[in-house]
């Protein structure tokens, strides 16, 4: 496993009686992407906060490449690029003089990445125009420049996706997979998207109301929720009788005419064959693409993102 | 603790202000009211017109005063005055400027002077009252403090930029003055020599400190003071600014602070604490020229004291609650 860059641990934060992030702990390795998935008001931002010093949290703390943040904030900072709720950027400067001002607060070498990082994030045609003519993605895109400034070792992002058209997220999708393969940066991504985590993210990380409700490769939290397969079988209700014989009590009618089979429902060909030789007739058996969706609804108790 | 160079800090402070119009709007302001006090000045004046026999008029009254002192039957206050007055009027007649006249060096010293009631004052807020605040509306506070820059140093940069910014406004208060007021009165006589040092003590006017200096030297120490005030007010709008986060609640606290402080020792003269309000010591310059000071006993070591105090006080607050408080813009 690569070298975990980015640790927090026990986060807790109260803005008087409301507990906002409680007791969040997570790890986040070099090439990582680690998604960040709650509904709006659970608490990432809070927690974002926290990571990067921008709110004092009343219990544990964050460690950037082993440097406490409360404490040594400085050293701590400059390996950690972010965008904390918008890309808010002065709009009243250009997209260079935003990058300048920016590079000014980092040690020497950030000012020769201009031009490059603009290469990136394919800003250099509007680079000396106003900020305030910049589209909501080109904002996103030069807030991503301005993360990147100080060759982080870590990129917090915090709603990547927010206000963007299909293919702005596209881009930034391919370009935050881009940064976290071929640089080796850890990327932190919060969202509230189940798709956008489910195609962006190695890791996750489910928040809601301030709670972590479960961390662990996406892959791992799929297989954990729906999966299984799904079979249209005429009539439904003798292939519900063969089935539940076979998975007992983990059958569910799904629709007219189908039926949900659970997600350890191997050996599909003996369950057609199974359901053939009870007379009944399999019309199709599709692979359920299962959601984090799925995965949330029953973590949560039914409560949507 | 990394420390980068402060320098290129305060390099972006500056060029946010420039970017954002502000040097260029306090210019336009200080250019439109200068010209415009110049202007009804002359106008003013015109009425009244000139004498042009000036010249004789002035050496008679020279060679009258010479003897009056050559016979010296006078008390010493009045023959130090004489002796000043023959000294002025001399220094007209060698070069041959009206002594009755304003010249541009005393209409620029003026121009402190009355800038030191509210004008300086109000420009100053016009940085002060946003330059935090902008960065809360604007959301990049967030990015500039998550920066590998301590808070500390960030407002520090903040605070010199601002400082930088007062300092620049009330020189070139002094400069358009000085050019416009040369425009209608001539540009000599910054040597011309000015008393300096008066005191009211009590009912009666002290007058055993005063001595002549030249204009120029004068005006320095006069702008220096407004200079100082002006800095003082733009501490206490650092401050607000930190502490209400809005520009928009800044600059209405900070306005009324300076209007009371124009307001209350006229209508409340005889509330003696006042003295100890910033509001209250700011048109020193003008009591330091010779004229009565708002409340009696007022001098001006005793406002730059108060004025020193509230700055520092306004900016150990900012620095402490800036540096702690949680940032959720």
């Amino acid at each position: 496993m690569a070298e975990t860059v980015l640790s927090a641990e026990h986060l807790t934060k109260s803005f008087g009686d409301r507990v906002a992030v409680s007791d969040a702990s997570f790890e986040v390795a070099a090439g990582e992407v680690f998604g960040f998935l709650g509904p709006n008001g659970a608490g990432k931002t809070t927690t974002i906060r926290m990571l990067v010093g921008l709110a004092r949290p009343d219990r544990g703390r964050v460690r950037i490449r082993g440097f406490d943040v409360a404490k040594d904030f400085s050293r701590a900072m400059a390996h950690v690029g972010c965008i904390v709720e918008a890309p808010d950027l002065y709009p009243y400067l250009t997209g260079r003089e935003n990058l300048l001002h920016f590079a000014r607060m980092l040690p020497d070498g950030a000012r020769e990445r201009i031009p490059g990082l603009a290469d990136l994030v394919a800003l250099r045609e509007r680079l000396d125009e106003k900020v305030s003519t910049y589209s909501l993605g080109m904002r996103q895109r030069l807030g991503i420049a301005q993360a990147l400034l100080g060759a982080p070792d870590v990129l917090i992002l915090d709603e990547p996706a927010n206000g963007l058209d299909p293919a702005g997220i596209r881009e930034i999708r391919r370009l935050v997979r881009q940064l976290a393969s071929e640089r080796g940066i850890a990327v932190f991504v919060s969202s509230h998207l189940l798709s956008e985590v489910e195609q962006t993210c190695d890791r996750v990380a489910i928040i809601h109301r301030g709670r972590t409700l479960a961390t662990g490769p996406v892959a791992e939290l799929l297989s954990r929720s729906g999966g299984g397969h799904r079979i249209v079988a005429k009539p439904v209700e003798k292939a519900a009788v063969v089935l539940a014989a076979i998975f007992p009590g983990e059958i569910q009618r799904d629709g007219e005419d189908a039926l949900l089979l659970p997600a350890s429902s191997g050996g599909i060909p003996d369950v057609v064959r199974a359901l053939v030789e009870a007379g009944v007739e399999v019309q199709a058996v599709e692979r359920r693409s299962s959601t984090l969706e799925d995965f949330f609804l029953e973590v949560t108790g039914g409560e949507t993102v | 603790m990394i420390r980068f160079p402060f320098l290129p800090l305060v390099e972006n402070e500056m060029l946010k202000l420039w970017k954002r119009r502000r040097f260029r709007l306090v210019l336009l302001i200080l250019v439109a009211l200068i010209g415009i006090i110049v202007f009804a000045q002359v106008e003013g004046r015109r009425r009244f017109g000139s004498r042009k026999d000036w010249r004789i008029d002035t050496q008679e009254q020279v060679a009258r005063m010479r003897n009056w002192v050559r016979q010296g039957r006078m008390p010493d206050t009045q023959r130090r005055w004489m002796q000043f007055e023959i000294a002025r009027l001399q220094y007209h007649l060698d070069r041959n400027i009206n002594p009755e006249d304003l010249s541009g060096p005393l209409f620029a010293r003026g121009f402190a002077n009355a800038a030191s009631y509210l004008l300086l004052h109000l420009l100053a807020i016009v940085f002060a009252a946003d330059i935090v605040s902008s960065e809360f509306a604007q959301g990049t506070v967030k990015l500039l403090l998550t920066r590998p820059v301590g808070r500390r140093r960030v407002l520090a940069s903040k605070l010199a930029a601002l400082l930088l910014a007062v300092g620049l406004t009330v020189l070139l208060g002094g400069v358009v003055a000085y050019l416009f007021g040369g425009l209608a009165y001539g540009y000599r006589g910054w040597g011309a020599p000015v008393l300096t040092g008066f005191r009211l003590s009590g009912e009666t006017l002290d007058s055993s400190a005063v001595r002549a200096v030249p204009l120029w030297q004068d005006a320095v120490l006069v702008f220096g003071l407004a200079w100082f005030a002006t800095a003082a007010v733009a501490a206490i709008g650092f401050m607000t600014s930190v502490l209400l986060r809005s520009t928009a609640a800044s600059m209405g606290t900070m306005f009324a602070a300076l209007i009371l402080g124009t307001i209350l020792p006229r209508l409340a003269s005889t509330w003696e604490f006042q003295k100890y309000l910033f509001v209250t010591n700011l048109p020193l310059p003008d009591y330091y020229t010779g004229s009565p000071p708002p409340i009696a006993g007022m001098t001006v070591p005793f406002s730059v004291g108060v004025l020193t105090v509230w700055g520092a006080l306004a900016l150990a607050v900012s620095f402490i609650v800036f540096a702690r408080r949680d940032v959720l813009a």
